[in-house]
């Protein structure tokens, strides 16, 4: 992280704060539309909770459409939070600190967004509480644990316990210096209550550092497990062509980092756009995201590949059918072509050019056009193994999704948007203190004619570096 | 009288004439909802059984092929384990069952089912003032955003159950208070209904001659397991190689 | 570096330790250890040779027994992969850390580039399984879809596997040869003997100017990074060529991601437990420390944990669907015969590395680590021979045109070893070891140049009321 601008405390509050003591003059009429477009997603869902599921364009035998398309959109998106926070903690990774909170908030909202889908989705929404609360205790009959509809709301709910409890806790330090700097006695209550009581003592810095550290190391193997258990929604069906395959866990998984860290790097150039915090996110940041998602992608690319590999390697014929219908048939051949070139094959070879990971105009439009890709991507792994499943072809169907499935995905999108938005006024979404920490524990070393930033080696106390030669 | 029973069919496919007499009858007797123009346009359409036509051949040697297609009440159902809910599940006597006051519609099970037997209500069902007399008092009337399909007519069977029990009779085989409406409306006898758990029913003893090296009897989609509690019987054709049996 | 204007804070900088005395000091110490060969040394040299000459009576013997009996090459296959698994993936230790400019790793990457000579061991076991391979005549599933029909030559399988896994050794060989370039100079100016004159015949005119010390960087890391991508290559196709196919109905699309991962979890505990012996016996007490310990005790804890999810992920998917012929599979791999062996495997490589190492005292020292890195190893080998004896006992029955298999075909039994298995087991894994040994006669087992390197990070500073290391980053 060579980039650096070396800035002092007050400094940093003033800009940081910036976003929540003023108001953008951008900030409200965006907060408008996106309610708006929310509002209109909300009454497409009761539209539909009126009249039946008919209004969808769902059918027999694609019974899952976009609604579960875009829930494991989102579970994807989800996962980028824990990718920048934990991982790039656990592994001290200087360029994370502007970044983690915005990915961590953008993951609450997106798992919300993520739940409030399968709810929509569902015959009889009013019912849904069954789901997951025993309603019977007479006949003490409880939720089915066989089944991945159940484990999937644990390991979401967990993730989602997990992931605001992460952001709450790096949020107390900030959360303290609004409540400093509140004016308005009921603002300042409110951010009283949420601080609980930090007051900067050692001890409590010691303690928040200790539970961000445990949370990162905890809430890793959720991480691994949310979208397995999601991808296994699919895999456990024997019924459907394409998706009973072993590698649904882990393809998941990537994709989720994928598209995720392609969101976070969206949010990074917005951060910059928006709040103008060029001084926080530099080239070098936008080029250390790039490079992380160059390895992502590839990987990615390479599960894919092997998982088309295994498709054909079963030699059975309704596996070649449903692959045949999506690489070369009306209308799943332009959008499969669509996604392979807007998911790999366009940024990849973009992002290995230094000058392309140094933009954020570049990066922006790059990560766009993943993130494009890789919602057609579950796209096209859930709806055409519906609609071209195996031998009994007079059952083959279609699929053209209706307006109120259109309108309820786009106010999911909304919905994010309008989160972070709302989120940026009363919070700061770049972390003061953790800007602040690699202010302080920045060090440089002369190595030749060239000055560059050295972090202080955590963990093992300083003499067992001593070589006795 | 056996101690347990394991409802079953076995389906002759080669008496199957596609005369729909079945769909009709089942429709009637479950209550099942009016299938408009407009609800087959929507692939939306609810036939708990259903006729499937295949062609085979070129002009002028085309052949209809037909096959009724019901829940086959699977020993290893893909649908089961999948309802977050319950709401179908496995009874004592080898039926698949669906509890419709469970159902939330998630509509899982539709998607485990590889015979696409499992049918959601995505309208709420109407029927005309005058049709309304014509419900079966005996099986529930569904609202939308329930998942349903075949029931081997458990209501007729809960009913010869209860009726034998109380009157201390035997149930008989092939009984057609019994029978679910299907097997009962079918003009050719191509379905038959029984308990495989007797040996001396007409459908154990059909499974155990086709089920034989040669014979007739084959399951659907056998490769995956599903141990379907529905026995077919090849079409007798020329081009069928058949070396036991009739 | 970019400096802004307006607002900066004046940062002060520290001065590294880099003058000549002090690098001489690093090398001359480090040489010191390198050039004393104790009569320990040459004992258990001996006794790995010992071991290795079995190791060949062995291969003779399975040789002599014919191609035809597939079943019987079972153990022999074992072998061969689990030296594959661990060997090819132990120079990982040395590229990933790299790439993340962790500076932990600077004492062991020699030792896990080093392994890489056990690969050409390894070649040598690989040539009798061109023979094993069957075709792609007979109807097989294959990585080659359609086989014959499309006009795809019946050998394909054959050529590619030996391209990937003599790419993967000459690569490892480029990477080792590359990375020890400059050491080999260091010998041949300060060293004696026999040392210098191959280490000066191996240096090839190195003098240590900024255009070859770029040129070494550069083509390390690209060198690195096919190192890598060839290693998944090699396991996709040792996991299905040699295991996958000639077990009808075993389409698992994780498998070759199970594969390589239990390479990169045996790799690291081979490096764990190398680094353990070099620190105790091979004098190197006071550059290996904790911190290399911890390092790679973190990765070791994340790799097993991760054993489970992708064993889980297949299990899970073949259980759940219960498909006759993917039940199969379970039950020859995981709940027939092989039930106690996949067990112990489980607990060895999974529970024992999970329950002990989440724990600091354990994670952070210098026996915890290398105990369940011993661990690992034997859970790997065991894992192996489980898969590669499973999957060649049903290739002995001959049912590779068949599409599934019944639960009826699932042999009942484990095969009992020969006495030629085992001595190759033995043998051919004494052999790594003792190549591993001779290596480092010449090869200075602590890379020379990456200790150098880091006396131009590292400074020491006030903080607060206590002096701290610094670590610089290059990037």
């Amino acid at each position: 992280m060579q980039e650096h601008t070396q800035l002092g405390q007050k400094q940093i509050n003033e800009d940081l704060l910036k976003g929540v003591l003023t108001v953008p003059k951008w900030w409200l009429p965006a907060v408008a539309f996106l309610g708006l477009v929310v509002l209109t997603g909300l009454g497409a869902f009761f539209y539909m909770v009126y009249h039946g599921m008919g209004v969808t364009g769902l059918n027999r035998p694609v019974m899952w459409g976009f609604f579960i398309a875009n829930f494991v959109f989102w579970i994807g998106i989800s996962h980028a939070g824990i990718m920048i926070s934990a991982i790039l903690r656990l592994t001290q990774a200087d360029w994370r600190r502007p970044i983690t909170r915005a990915a961590e908030v953008m993951t609450v909202f997106s798992l919300i967004a993520a739940l409030h889908t399968p709810l929509m989705h569902v015959g009889r929404p009013w019912r849904v509480l069954y789901w997951i609360f025993p309603y019977d205790f007479s006949r003490g009959i409880w939720p089915n644990i066989r089944s991945p509809f159940v484990w999937d709301p644990s390991a979401v709910g967990t993730y989602l316990i997990a992931s605001s409890l992460f952001v709450f806790v790096c949020l107390l330090p900030d959360i303290a210096i609004l409540r400093d700097r509140a004016k308005k006695p009921i603002v300042k209550k409110i951010y009283a209550q949420l601080a609980l009581g930090f007051r900067g003592t050692p001890r409590q810095w010691k303690l928040q550092i200790v539970a961000g550290i445990l949370l990162s190391a905890l809430v890793l193997p959720v991480f691994v497990s949310v979208h397995s258990i999601v991808s296994w929604d699919f895999a456990v069906l024997i019924g459907v062509e394409g998706w009973h395959s072993t590698i649904f866990a882990p393809y998941f998984i990537i994709g989720a980092i994928h598209s995720g860290v392609s969101a976070v790097a969206m949010l990074m150039a917005l951060s910059v756009w928006l709040y103008g915090l060029d001084k926080y996110i530099k080239p070098d940041h936008f080029d250390a995201i790039g490079r992380l998602l160059i390895i992502v992608a590839t990987t990615w690319f390479f599960f894919f590949f092997l998982e088309w590999v295994y498709a054909l390697y079963t030699l059975e014929s309704p596996e070649l059918a449903l692959r045949e219908l999506q690489a070369f048939q009306w209308p799943y051949a332009p959008l499969f072509v669509l996604f392979i070139v807007t998911a790999f094959v366009i940024p990849v070879p973009m992002w290995l050019f230094k000058k392309v990971r140094r933009s954020a105009a570049l990066m922006f439009f790059t990560t766009i056009l993943v993130n494009i890709g890789m919602w057609l991507e579950r796209f096209l792994i859930i709806i055409p193994g519906l609609v071209r499943r195996t031998h009994m072809t007079f059952d083959w169907g279609t699929y053209h999704p209706s307006i109120i499935e259109i309108l309820i995905v786009v106010e999911t999108f909304a919905f994010v948007a309008l989160g972070m938005l709302l989120f940026a006024k009363v919070l700061p979404l770049i972390p003061l203190f953790d800007i602040k920490e690699g202010m302080v524990n920045r060090r440089l070393i002369k190595v030749g004619r060239r000055v560059i930033p050295a972090t202080i080696r955590e963990g093992l106390p300083h003499h067992y570096y001593e070589k006795k030669h | 009288m056996v101690d347990s029973n394991k409802w079953g069919m076995v389906v002759d496919v080669d008496r199957c004439t596609g005369c729909q007499g079945c769909v009709v009858a089942c429709q009637s007797e479950n209550n099942i909802p009016i299938n408009l123009e407009e609800h087959f346009n929507q692939r939306r359409a609810i036939q708990w059984i259903r006729i499937e036509r295949y062609w085979e051949g070129e002009y002028p040697d085309v052949k209809a092929r037909f096959i009724p297609i019901m829940c086959q009440h699977c020993g290893n159902a893909p649908c089961e384990p999948v309802c977050p809910v319950y709401a179908t599940y496995h009874n004592n006597e080898g039926l698949n069952v669906q509890v419709y006051n469970r159902c939330i519609g998630t509509r899982f099970c539709a998607n485990g089912c590889p015979y696409h037997v499992r049918f959601f209500n995505f309208w709420e069902p109407e029927w005309p003032e005058s049709l309304k007399n014509q419900l079966n008092p005996d099986v529930t009337v569904r609202s939308r955003g329930i998942m349903e399909k075949c029931s081997f007519c458990v209501q007729r069977i809960q009913r010869s159950t209860r009726e034998s029990e109380r009157d201390n009779e035997v149930l008989e085989d092939g009984d057609r208070g019994l029978n679910p409406a299907c097997v009962n409306a079918c003009a050719s006898n191509a379905l038959i209904f029984g308990n495989f758990n007797d040996p001396d029913s007409t459908v154990s003893k059909m499974k155990e001659d086709a089920m034989q090296e040669g014979g007739r009897g084959y399951r659907l989609m056998e490769n995956l397991g599903t141990d379907t509690n529905v026995i077919y019987l090849k079409k007798v054709d020329g081009s069928v190689e058949v070396t036991h049996g009739y | 570096m970019v400096t802004d204007p307006g607002d900066r804070v004046i940062e002060p900088y520290v001065e590294t330790d880099n003058s000549v005395e002090t690098r001489k000091a690093v090398s001359d110490g480090l040489l010191g250890i390198h050039n004393v060969t104790s009569n320990t040394f040459w004992q258990f040299a001996a006794f790995f040779g010992i071991l290795f000459l079995l190791g060949v009576v062995g291969f003779v013997m399975r040789l002599s027994s014919g191609f035809d009996d597939k079943a019987a090459w079972g153990y022999y296959v074992a072998v061969f992969a689990f030296l594959m698994t661990t060997s090819s993936a132990a120079p990982m230790v040395a590229i990933a850390p790299r790439i993340a400019n962790s500076h932990w790793r600077r004492p062991i990457s020699r030792a896990a580039e080093i392994w890489t000579l056990a690969g050409c061991l390894n070649l040598i076991l690989y040539i009798p399984l061109i023979w094993l391979l069957p075709s792609l005549e007979n109807g097989r599933r294959s990585l080659w879809f359609y086989g014959q029909q499309e006009g795809v030559p019946a050998y394909s399988p054959h050529i590619w596997a030996t391209l990937a896994i003599v790419g993967l050794v000459l690569l490892g060989l480029s990477l080792l040869w590359l990375s020890t370039l400059p050491d080999f100079a260091v010998l041949r100016d300060h060293g004696e003997g026999w040392k210098k004159k191959w280490g000066g015949k191996l240096a090839l005119g190195w003098r240590g100017t900024s255009a070859q010390w770029n040129w070494q960087h550069h083509r390390m890391g690209v060198v690195g990074a096919f190192y890598f991508m060839m290693l998944v290559f090699v396991h996709f196709f040792i996991s299905v060529e040699f295991l996958m196919v000639h077990v009808p109905g075993w389409i698992d699309s994780l498998y070759p991601i199970t594969h390589a991962h239990n390479a990169l979890q045996a790799g690291v505990a081979t490096v764990m437990l190398t680094m353990f012996f070099l620190r105790q016996f091979g004098g190197y007490k006071d550059y290996i420390g904790l911190d290399q310990f911890w390092g790679l005790g973190k990765l070791l804890l994340a790799l097993s944990l991760l054993w489970f999810w992708f064993w889980f992920s297949s299990f899970n998917v073949f259980w759940y669907g219960k498909k006759p012929s993917e039940q199969a599979v379970l039950e020859l791999f995981v709940k027939g015969p092989y039930l106690y062996l996949f067990i112990t495997i489980f607990i060895l490589v999974f529970i024992l590395p999970w329950f002990t190492m989440i724990w600091n005292p354990v994670r952070r020292s210098i026996w915890g680590p290398p105990i369940l890195a011993a661990s690992v190893l034997l859970g790997t080998l065991l894992d192996r021979i489980r898969l590669y004896v499973a999957s060649w006992d049903v290739a002995g029955k001959n049912m590779v045109s068949q599409l599934e298999m019944k639960m009826s075909e699932v042999p009942t039994k484990i095969p009992v070893p020969e006495i030629a298995d085992i001595f190759i087991m033995v043998g051919f894994i004494g052999g790594s070891i003792l190549t591993f040994m001779l290596a480092t006669r010449l090869i200075p087992a602590i890379n020379l140049w990456e200790q150098k390197e880091m006396l131009l990070y590292k400074a020491e500073v006030q903080f607060h009321r206590t002096k701290v290391t610094i670590m610089g980053k290059s990037r």
